[in-house]
């Protein structure tokens, strides 16, 4: 695609390395187009055509906000980015990366080429795993907080002082329980991030989470991480285990600050 | 959650082969979580600001939960909140606001992340 035609622009969706035509022919991408590839040297923009009715500056600020528009734009972008990791080593691109035509999706390739190169070589042969470690609501204690009433002063002090430090040292081993899980599942990961836990209003969990992480993980380890996963998640009863993967690197394809 | 975190465990054990693409994602909630605020940021030809982005993961959150989740959990706080409801000071003013709120989230969030990194 040229210049030429200013009602339609590039979107890219990932940068591979020797991803080969084949990969790309069969998938349909955004607006029902074709997927294209941008070449330089080894490096493989996977991009399709978008109108810019839909994908310019304004159109995509009103779109954003578009529930339906937006579940669609994700699933599209995501299938995309699935489809060719199967396939090469593929770095996703940040949602909504477009450019103006394929000069400048070169353009970027060039200026980034160190860049790209260094997270290809990290996340090749690997895919994400996300963990998620929960501890379930403390049960109630024996005693009731409305018997207080009836305990004199220093009473009262002593039974809180006992629920502080059961609750301390309930904290204190559910950290354990987390630490333990974390500290195993790295063993087997070439990288792994901790996210900041979810909001629980948000999520809609129940408990505390106390470990939100991704992992990349090598795929002669894919089998292996997921039998210790499934072992984790029936081991200790203080927590609950969840865990979804394998997929590509979205966690790790993120550039060096320059 | 618990309940279908308990499922999710016990799935692990049936997914073989795997591939690295994996399964299609269940919910929106999943893929959203997966996709937004992820990947190589490189400014292209259109400028989008990533600060929308970041504001939109918030507000679609709390959609998401108000869809899913939030009326059989009886949670409905978010209705009440003004700065998560469109009011008639329309989208501009609403905004403002998050961005100032993501601002003062992301100050700390970026403390904890780098803290716990280890990468």
């Amino acid at each position: 695609m040229t210049a030429d035609d200013q009602s339609r622009a590039r979107y890219l969706y990932a940068v591979c390395r020797g991803l080969e035509r084949s990969a790309i022919e069969d998938v349909t991408a955004l607006d029902g187009q074709p997927l294209d590839a941008v070449c330089h040297q080894d490096l493989v923009a996977v991009v399709s055509t978008v109108p810019l009715e839909e994908f310019g500056e304004e159109a995509l600020r009103r779109n954003l906000e578009d529930l339906a528009w937006l579940e669609e734009t994700v699933r599209v972008h995501d299938e995309v980015i699935r489809a060719v990791s199967n396939r090469a080593p593929t770095a996703p691109m940040r949602l909504a990366t477009i450019c103006f035509d394929d000069a400048a999706v070169r353009a970027r390739l060039r200026e980034w080429y160190v860049d790209l190169t260094h997270v290809l070589d990290r996340i090749e042969g690997c895919a994400e795993w996300s963990v998620k470690v929960v501890a379930e609501a403390a049960e109630p204690g024996p005693e009731d907080p409305t018997s207080a009433e009836v305990l004199n002063g220093a009473d009262y002090l002593r039974r809180k002082k006992v629920e502080a430090e059961r609750r301390a040292a309930r904290d204190s081993s559910v950290a354990e329980a987390a630490s333990r899980i974390h500290d195993a599942l790295v063993l087997l990961a070439k990288a792994s991030r901790i996210l900041p836990a979810q909001d629980p209003r948000l999520s809609g969990h129940r408990g505390t989470m106390v470990l939100n992480a991704a992992y990349l993980v090598p795929d002669e380890e894919q089998e292996a991480f997921a039998a210790l996963v499934a072992r984790l998640c029936t081991g200790d009863d203080r927590v609950v285990v969840d865990s979804r993967g394998p997929w590509p690197p979205y966690s790790f394809a993120m550039l060096e600050p320059r | 959650m618990s309940e279908a975190m308990g499922r999710s465990a016990a799935r692990v054990q049936d997914t073989a082969p795997l591939s690295r693409s994996g399964p299609e994602p269940a919910s929106l909630a999943d893929i959203l979580e997966r996709v937004l605020d992820k990947g190589i940021i490189i400014a292209g030809d259109i400028r989008v600001n990533l600060l929308d982005i970041e504001l939109l993961t918030i507000k679609l959150r709390l959609l998401v939960v108000s869809v899913d989740k939030a009326e059989e959990m009886g949670i409905d706080w978010w209705r009440h909140d003004p700065m998560l409801t469109v009011g008639e000071r329309g989208m501009e003013e609403e905004n403002r606001q998050l961005r100032a709120r993501v601002a003062e989230l992301e100050g700390r969030g970026d403390e904890q992340e780098e803290a716990r990194d280890d990468r």
